[in-house]
C-alpha cells in the first residue's frame, strides 16, 4: 500500500510539474508575442526609432516572462524535491500545487504583454514621453504580476505546509479545490489590469500634460481589478487551513471541490470585466481632463457592478465551506 | 542593436554588482549557502536576459516556418538554461534554493528599481513644456 501511495505522488509530482510549467507558458508566450507585434507595428511606422522600441520591447518582454519563471520553479520543486514522509494528501496536493501555479500564471503573462506592447507604440508616436511611459509600462507590467504572485504563494504553502494528522477525506478536495481556486482566480484579474495599464500607458503617450491624472486612476483602476484574485486567495486559504472532521460522504468532498471551483471559476469574468471598465475611463480621463471625478465614479460603479458576480461566486464558495 | 548591447551591458553589470555585493553580504554573517544560491541564480538570470536579444537578428530575414521553429527552440533553451541553477540547488546544499530563486528574478528587480528611480526622477523635476507635444497619427 505504501510502495502504491509512493508510485502515486511521483506520478503526481510529474503531472503537475507539467501542467505547471505547460499551462503557466501560455500567457507569457501570448504577452511576448502581442508586444513582439505591436513593436513591428511601431518600428514599420518609424524606423528611425528601432533601437528605442527593441529596447522597450526587450525590457518589457522580461517582465512578462516573469510569471513563468514562477511557473518552472514550482515545476522543478516538483520533479526534484525529496519528500521525506508518505500520505495519500500529498497526490492531491502536488496535482493542486502544479495546477494553480499553471493557471495562476496564464492572467498575469498575457496582462504584462498588454502595456509593454501599448507603449512600444507610444513611444513611437511621443518619442519625447519614452522615460515616463517606460515607467508606467514597468509599473503597470509589475503590478499586473500579483495575482500570479497569489497564485506562487498559495502552491509554496501547498508544498510546504505539513498536513499530517488531517483525515484523507475530504481534506484531499479542500487541498485540490485551494489550487483551483487561487489558480483560476488570477486569470481575469491578471488580463484586467494589463487591459487598464495598457490605456494608461496610451494615455500618457497621448496627453502627457496629463500624465499624474492618468497614472493615479490606472493605479486605482488596477487595484480595484486585483480584487478577485484576493477572494480567489482567501478562499483557498481557508481550505487549506481551516480543520475538516473526517466525512465518508463523498458529498463533504464535493462541497470544497466545489467552492475551490466556484471561486475560481467565478473571479474570471469579474475580472476581465472590472479591467475593461478600468481600460475605458484612463484611456478617456487622458483625453477629457475636466471630466476625471465624473470619469473616476463612473469607473468605479462600473468595476462594483461587474464584481457584484465574483462576490456571488465567493458567497456560494462560503456556503459550501461552511454550511453544506 | 546598440542600443540592445547598452542596456544588456547596464542591466548585467548592476545585476550581478547587486548580487556580489549581497552574496558578501551574507557570506560575513554566515550564510554561506543562501549568498551562493543568490550568486549562481543572478549569473543564469543575466545569461537568460542576454539570450532574449540575441536570437533577434537570427530571427530577423528568415522565412517565417524557419523563424517560428527557431524562436520555438530558443525558448526551449532559454527555460532549460533557467531550470538549471534550481536543479543544481535542490540537489546540492552547497547552494540555498531561496536565494537562487531570489537570483533568477534579479534582472526583473533591477528593471524594476531603475523604473522606479526615473519615476521618483521625473516627479521631483521641474515640470517641463508637455503641454506642447503632439501625439503623432
Amino acid at each position: 500500500m505504501t510502495d502504491d501511495i509512493q508510485v502515486w505522488m511521483k506520478v503526481a509530482a510529474f503531472v503537475g510539474g507539467g501542467m505547471a510549467m505547460g499551462f503557466g507558458a501560455i500567457g507569457a508566450a501570448i504577452g511576448e508575442g502581442y508586444t513582439a507585434s505591436k513593436a513591428n507595428e511601431a518600428i514599420a511606422r518609424n524606423p528611425q526609432l528601432s533601437g528605442d522600441l527593441f529596447k522597450t520591447m526587450l525590457v518589457g518582454q522580461a517582465i512578462a516572462e516573469t510569471a513563468s519563471i514562477f511557473a518552472l520553479i514550482i515545476a522543478m520543486l516538483l520533479l526534484f524535491s525529496n519528500f521525506s514522509h508518505t500520505s495519500p494528501l500529498l497526490i492531491a496536493t502536488f496535482l493542486a500545487a502544479g495546477l494553480c501555479m499553471g493557471l495562476g500564471a496564464i492572467g498575469s503573462g498575457i496582462g504584462s504583454g498588454l502595456p509593454t506592447a501599448e507603449a512600444c507604440i507610444g513611444i513611437e508616436r511621443q518619442p519625447q514621453m519614452k522615460n515616463r511611459i517606460t515607467t508606467i509600462m514597468l509599473a503597470g507590467s509589475a503590478i499586473a504580476q500579483s495575482p500570479a504572485i497569489f497564485a506562487l504563494v498559495t502552491s509554496l504553502i501547498l508544498l510546504f505546509i505539513d498536513f499530517t494528522g488531517k483525515p484523507v477525506s475530504p481534506t484531499w478536495a479542500a487541498i485540490l479545490g485551494a489550487g483551483l481556486a487561487s489558480g483560476l482566480g488570477a486569470i481575469g484579474s491578471g488580463i484586467g489590469e494589463g487591459l487598464v495599464a495598457k490605456s494608461g500607458c496610451e494615455g500618457i503617450a497621448r496627453q502627457p500634460a496629463g500624465a499624474t491624472r492618468t497614472t493615479n486612476v490606472m493605479l486605482l483602476g488596477m487595484a480595484v481589478t486585483e480584487t478577485t484574485a484576493i477572494y480567489g486567495l482567501l478562499i483557498a486559504c481557508i481550505l487549506i487551513f481551516k480543520n475538516f472532521p473526517a466525512a465518508e460522504s463523498i458529498a463533504a468532498s464535493m462541497a470544497l471541490l466545489g467552492a475551490g471551483l466556484c471561486m475560481g471559476i467565478g473571479a474570471i469574468g469579474p475580472g476581465i470585466g472590472e479591467g475593461f471598465a478600468g481600460q475605458s475611463a484612463v484611456k478617456w480621463i487622458a483625453r477629457n481632463e475636466e471630466g476625471t471625478a465624473t470619469l473616476t465614479r463612473s469607473m468605479l460603479v462600473g468595476q462594483a457592478v461587474a464584481e457584484s458576480t465574483g462576490i456571488y461566486a465567493l458567497v456560494i464558495s462560503l456556503i459550501l465551506i461552511f454550511v453544506a | 542593436m546598440e542600443q540592445i548591447k547598452h542596456i544588456q551591458k547596464k542591466y548585467g553589470s548592476l545585476a550581478i554588482l547587486l548580487a556580489l555585493g549581497a552574496g558578501l553580504g551574507l557570506f560575513v554573517l554566515g550564510f554561506k549557502p543562501v549568498g551562493k544560491g543568490l550568486i549562481l541564480g543572478t549569473i543564469f538570470s543575466i545569461v537568460n536576459f542576454i539570450l532574449m536579444a540575441e536570437s533577434l537578428p537570427s530571427r530577423i530575414g528568415t522565412t517565417r516556418k524557419k523563424a517560428t521553429i527557431f524562436s520555438f527552440l530558443w525558448i526551449i533553451i532559454r527555460y532549460g538554461l533557467l531550470a538549471v541553477p534550481i536543479a543544481i540547488s535542490l540537489k546540492l546544499s552547497q547552494f540555498n534554493l531561496w536565494g537562487t530563486v531570489v537570483g533568477l528574478f534579479m534582472i526583473q528587480m533591477v528593471i524594476l528599481a531603475d523604473g522606479i528611480i526615473s519615476q521618483v526622477y521625473f516627479s521631483t523635476r521641474k515640470k517641463n513644456s508637455t503641454e506642447n507635444l503632439l501625439w503623432k497619427n
